[in-house]
């Protein structure tokens, strides 16, 4: 592979975006273990948890975007992981959000998501990119709406039915 | 610190191991989503799962240096399996694996690229010991494993294979390569 998994680094007022650290693995394996990541695919077993994070690694370098890690400014603490996924059987490339434990609550997720999605418009040519959400996320739904998003359609997910909401396109240039 | 990757190019007489590429990905999802030959090795159920193995094995070469090659025929070009050192969370320690895609078989390609991986682990990355390990009757993967100079350690679980059989490979040493006294890498000869 010659593409390398570089990933820029974006801060905003209370996070830093940023590529996967080893020492990252803890917390995400705390977050994909938890019953929270029941909208995401969890909860995962330590092993399935390993394998996501090294695939969240190589989606950078097959895809040349990802998701990042959100370091917490004021404490150095992995907070979750907020950016653009396209996995095999993805309908097209999506937004996506993780907040860690204890770090809820405080717009962190929206701060994360408006700093991902202007990156994505800007330098990724993903203008009006989607977010998949599980209908009984009502969490990620509040979210989606506060980002100015709209219910697009219904559609399956790798098998599973899930609601696509379409983001509003970012003002880019000038 | 930052995650690179730095996939080297090997050779053998035959084969090209060399990184990733989005191409391989094809005739390797092939592979691990057939029952009947994946078995051994850990079948994925459908394709984006296959590509998920496919992207953790990057992101495998990104944190720990080392993972699956893919291994090309020279005369062809064709992508004819993996090969290569792997060491996920849960395992007992770094292991020497292969892979030959269905049509490639009973040609030596599985000997030869992991011979090949094996002395680069040895040489390149500096291992003093490899292991590989092997589901309960997979033969084919036994004898390849004893005509490399592996014997058999210890039965243990595995936290994707289960019950698993942990093979003892030669050290360097015992193979007549040359390492740094440090374990510290040094150029191939």
């Amino acid at each position: 592979m010659s593409l390398p998994p570089s990933v820029p680094v974006i801060e905003t007022e209370d996070l830093i975006l940023r590529g996967y650290r080893e020492e990252d693995f803890e917390a995400f394996a705390r977050f994909a273990a938890s019953d929270r990541a029941r909208f995401v695919g969890g909860p995962q077993a330590r092993y399935d948890s390993w394998r996501s994070f090294m695939a969240g690694i190589g989606h950078w370098s097959l895809r040349g975007y990802g998701m990042w890690m959100l370091e917490h400014r004021e404490t150095g603490e992995a907070a979750g992981r907020v950016g653009v996924i396209y996995n095999d059987g993805w309908h097209e490339p999506e937004l996506g959000w993780h907040i860690y434990d204890g770090f809820e609550g405080r717009g962190y997720a929206y701060q994360a998501c408006r700093a991902a999605r202007r990156h994505a418009a800007e330098h990724l040519g993903m203008n009006s990119i989607m977010s998949y959400i599980a209908p009984d996320n009502t969490r990620s739904v509040r979210l989606a709406q506060r980002l100015g998003c709209w219910h697009e359609r219904d559609v399956e997910l790798l098998g599973t039915p899930c609601q696509l909401w379409r983001h509003p396109a970012e003002q880019v240039g000038a | 610190m930052t995650l690179s990757l730095n996939i080297p190019r090997l050779e053998t007489p035959r084969l090209i191991l060399r990184a990733p590429e989005p191409a391989d990905f094809e005739p390797l999802c092939a592979f691990l989503t057939d029952p009947t030959r994946a078995w051994g090795f850990g079948v994925e159920k459908d394709r984006p799962t296959a590509w998920r193995w496919f992207a953790a094995n990057i992101g495998h070469w990104a944190l720990r240096g080392f993972g699956y090659f893919t291994i090309e025929m020279k005369e062809t070009g064709a992508s004819c399996g993996i090969s290569g050192i792997w060491e996920p969370e849960g395992w007992p320690e770094p292991e020497v694996g292969w892979v030959v895609f269905d049509g490639f078989e009973g040609k030596g390609i599985a000997f030869e690229a992991a011979t090949r991986a094996r002395d680069w682990a040895y040489t390149d990355l500096g291992l003093t010991t490899l292991t590989s390990n092997i589901v309960p009757g997979n033969t084919r993967s036994v004898a390849l494993a004893e005509r490399m100079g592996a014997r058999y350690e210890r039965t243990y679980h595995n936290p994707n294979m289960g019950e698993d059989m942990l093979y003892r490979h030669p050290g360097p040493e015992a193979l007549g390569l040359e390492t740094d006294n440090d374990g510290s890498p040094e150029a191939y000869a």
